[in-house]
């Protein structure tokens, strides 16, 4: 089982690798030129040749390329041209915080409301009930968060004025603000995935309610709640799990959604105005925090699943 | 310090040369000013107050000598001062001391300022000759280079006469020189903090440290940019605010509706597609109005097929600029018939419309020049579009059906923006669309934009009657005779179509009705200088 461990750390680190070479490559190749959009309409060759230079932009990709790759692993991002802003303070400390809190919140309420709306389907299955909560959860699907999130400021932050439209305030220095200006965005953000859960949950709830280790338990005489809650319940967390690792991709790309909609300082906001602005140190250091990000959830997803099921403890 | 003297003299000496000076005419109302407050304030102000206004564009540095966007300049401009200053009085347009007291002109080369006392930069040095000095070189010759560098070209001696006075020699009268020289679209005559320079070099534009209302606070990106009172500020009762926070936002809508809800109190800039919705909410106040600005399609002169004056005309007589208004500006601008603008009033003819000067839209002329055109086939051009702008592709998607009039076929090509510049600035394209915004005086609209060798000529017009004529108004300083070159120059460019030559645009702001006092100045500004919040 270590072994195995091992063997998946270690193609992260080339999954890692492959996706800081390509995007660091990709940006360079896209037309649009970093030196001309910072210094403006007007200037000269000289100023233009200097600020090359300085940038080392003249140097071959390669040596860019290793220059920043030793640079940012030692945590030294360099300083974005256009903002002048240390881009480890501004991507790491205060971007990247902002993108966690919205979207582990919009997680938490997407499993607090999707999983018991997925089992009451599964238990009431076939009824109204059930097929209300469909008609919901492919609504949410359909949705553009977009449109839903302007729809929720207009409702709620400007008729009924109970929320506020937008802003953030870190919940780890003011807890309830932070909650409270997190909760239309966390909406926003979240309703594709109590879609998501809410049908996923039903239909591997169904299916674990078949197994006879089920019919053993209301065999046993245990009560109902306990069969479904307990034992049923239990058996979801798998494929619940493997589904919102790789589902984590969609929740990162609706941040930036959401973040605009809802002016929220984060990393999607960061990568927008980096990208239009050819920031390219800044967009690096963006989609290299999404990818670990994203390469280290799913590795937790590949390594949490011995704690979740123990078949997999034994390795063959 | 004799503020009445002074006043004397130099009354005299207008009295004396008030046929050719009137170009300075905000001389005069000016001292007035200085008669009044010439000694700095005495009177603290109150400071209450936070005011939050939403900033939707790009900010990319609050270095006034190095921006290149008025949204920035929005925000720069209550941290710093000029020299002169720009002040509106709802009809006219006139430039006034701000840093100077007064300002004084030994003969049409020569001009001497003198500078109020005790004002002082926000990091407490003071601000004087060394200081204005100090900042007039970093724009003309500092390195790296000013963009507005030119605008400081013909500046020959800077002489420090005393502490309180500078002497600046220019190389030929010089008639731009108000506009240069004011804080606000002249951005060259920004009077920054020698010492702040000297610390953060180029980290300034993220330091700024000037002697304006406000003080900088803090700049979080994609967050808010903080600012706070300067309680030393030298115009007295000013300003009446605490802070001021301009919060960053890319969502135009979230903004008007964070302004609806009385989470922030403005917007730098109301697109024109909202200003309905703003009309309708009874606590908003709308500020806005035709400014100093013209739009046009852009024709590339340099090559085939527009290098063909008769094709260009016939462009230029096919844009039906009615329908342009209505659908492409929100029925908010007003057709223009020149690039001189509505606020530049000196220059600008307000029966311009049944003067026959310019161009507009004659579907038998388009045609009857297309007939004249080399090429009588159909014609295919490539027209560069972008999400950019006041109104992004909305004037390419109107004006391609106009063309197909005239059987030009326009191939409208999407490119994401930094591409749009990188392709402009390079000529690449047959037509585009732009717009050049906020000028005060003909030289800065047309001149740049269209000398045969201009830096923003990117059509390649050549016209050297053109150049002359530009060269000349620059150096005159009576405002008649000035106005009748720049009408010569401007018909020249009309006439031989070097663009096509659209709209006016009105530009908006919107504040909540709890914020009062603030004083709409039709260059794009935001100075937060007289507002208060109640």
């Amino acid at each position: 089982m270590l072994f195995k461990a091992l063997g998946k750390i270690a193609q992260t680190f080339v999954v890692l690798f492959v996706v800081s070479v390509a995007s660091f490559g990709l940006l360079k190749l896209a037309p649009g030129d970093p030196i001309q959009i910072m210094l403006g309409s007007e200037f000269s060759q000289a100023s233009y040749d200097s600020l090359r230079a300085e940038l080392g932009l003249d140097q071959p990709f390669l040596v860019q390329y290793a220059n920043w790759a030793i640079q940012f692993v030692q945590g030294n991002w360099g300083t974005s041209y256009v903002a002048r802003a240390e881009i480890f303070t501004y991507a790491f400390k205060e971007a990247l915080p902002v993108t966690l809190t919205l979207a582990s919140f919009s997680l938490l309420f997407a499993i607090l409301v999707g999983v018991p709306l997925g089992v009451l389907s599964a238990i009431k299955k076939d009824t109204i009930f059930d097929a209300g909560s469909a008609v919901l959860a492919l609504t949410g699907t359909a949705f553009p968060s977009f449109l839903l999130g302007i729809l929720l400021i207009w409702f709620f932050a400007v008729k009924l004025q109970i929320f506020p439209v937008m802003g953030y305030v870190s919940p780890w220095e003011n807890f309830w603000l932070g909650i409270y200006h997190m909760i239309l965005p966390g909406l926003t953000l979240s309703t594709y995935f109590i879609a998501m859960i809410t049908r996923l949950t039903r239909a591997t709830l169904i299916e674990v309610l078949e197994q006879p280790y089920i019919a053993a338990a209301r065999a046993r005489g245990e009560p109902n709640w306990r069969v479904v809650w307990v034992h049923g319940v239990r058996n979801i967390a798998m494929p619940l799990v493997t589904i919102l690792g790789l589902q984590l991709g969609v929740l990162l790309q609706g941040t930036v959604l959401t973040e605009t909609v809802f002016n929220l300082p984060g990393v999607g906001q960061m990568l927008t105005s980096a990208v239009l602005g050819r920031e390219y140190l800044v967009v690096q250091a963006g989609v290299m925090m999404t990818a670990v990000l994203f390469i280290g959830v799913n590795l937790l997803v590949d390594l949490s699943y011995p704690f979740l099921d123990p078949r997999l403890r034994t390795s063959k | 310090m004799k503020p009445i003297d002074h006043k004397k003299v130099l009354a005299e000496r207008l009295s004396a040369r008030f046929g050719r000076r009137t170009v300075l005419k905000g001389l005069g109302a000016g001292l007035l000013t200085a008669a009044t407050t010439g000694a700095p304030s005495v009177v603290r102000a109150q400071q209450s107050g936070h005011i939050k206004i939403a900033s939707i564009k790009v900010i990319d540095t609050l270095d006034p000598h190095f921006t290149g966007f008025l949204s920035s300049i929005q925000i720069i401009n209550n941290i710093h001062n000029g020299l002169l200053k720009i002040v509106y009085d709802g009809k006219n347009v006139t430039f006034e001391p701000d840093l100077a007291e007064s300002w004084d002109i030994e003969d049409e080369k020569v001009h001497v300022f003198k500078l109020r006392e005790g004002v002082m930069f926000h990091d407490g040095t003071p601000c004087d000759a060394e200081a204005v000095k100090f900042s007039l070189l970093r724009v003309k010759e500092g390195e790296p280079k000013s963009p507005h560098a030119w605008k400081l070209e013909l500046l020959e001696t800077i002489e420090i006469v005393d502490p309180l006075t500078i002497k600046l020699t220019f190389s030929q009268p010089y008639a731009f020189l108000p506009v240069a020289l004011n804080g606000s679209t002249g951005r060259a005559g920004t009077i920054v903090s020698p010492a702040a320079v000297q610390k953060y070099g180029a980290d300034y534009g993220r330091n700024p440290v000037g002697t304006g209302p406000f003080k900088f606070v803090s700049w979080k990106e994609n967050d808010a940019i903080e600012l706070e009172a300067n309680p030393d500020y030298f115009e007295p009762g000013l300003p009446k605010l605490e802070r001021a926070t301009f919060v960053l936002m890319n969502e135009a809508s979230t903004a008007l509706a964070a302004l609806f809800s009385g989470q922030i109190d403005g917007m730098t800039d109301c697109p024109m597609q909202l200003v309905d919705q703003v009309e309708a909410f009874p606590n908003a106040n709308l500020y806005g109005e035709i400014e100093g600005n013209y739009t046009f399609v852009g024709m590339n002169c340099k090559r085939s097929p527009f290098d063909d004056i008769n094709l260009r005309r016939a462009v230029a007589w096919a844009l039906d600029r009615d329908t342009l208004v209505q659908q492409a500006y929100f029925g908010r601008a007003q057709k223009a018939y020149t690039p001189i603008s509505p606020p530049m009033t000196e220059f600008f003819d307000p029966d311009i419309a049944t003067s026959g000067r310019g161009q507009w839209f004659d579907l038998e002329k388009a045609k009857s020049f297309r007939a004249k055109a080399a090429n009588q086939g159909e014609i295919e051009a490539v027209y560069l579009m972008a999400e950019r702008g006041p109104v992004g592709t909305r004037v390419a998607q109107t004006v391609a059906p106009m063309l197909a009039e005239i059987g030009i076929k326009a191939k409208l090509e999407l490119v994401e923006p930094a591409t749009w510049v990188k392709r402009r600035n390079a000529s690449d394209f047959d037509l585009y669309d732009f717009e050049w915004v906020a000028d005060l005086d003909p030289d800065e609209t047309l001149y740049p934009e269209f000398k045969s060798d201009g830096a923003w000529n990117f059509g390649g017009w050549v016209n050297t009657d053109f150049d002359d004529l530009c060269a000349q108004a620059q150096v005159e300083l009576d405002p008649a005779a000035r106005s009748t070159l720049y009408n010569k120059a401007e018909d020249l460019l009309m006439d031989e179509a070097g663009i096509a030559i659209m709209a006016h645009m009105p530009i908006y702001k919107v504040f909540s009705t709890k914020v009062k006092g603030f004083q709409y100045i039709p260059a794009d500004l935001v100075n937060l200088h007289t507002v208060s919040i109640g």
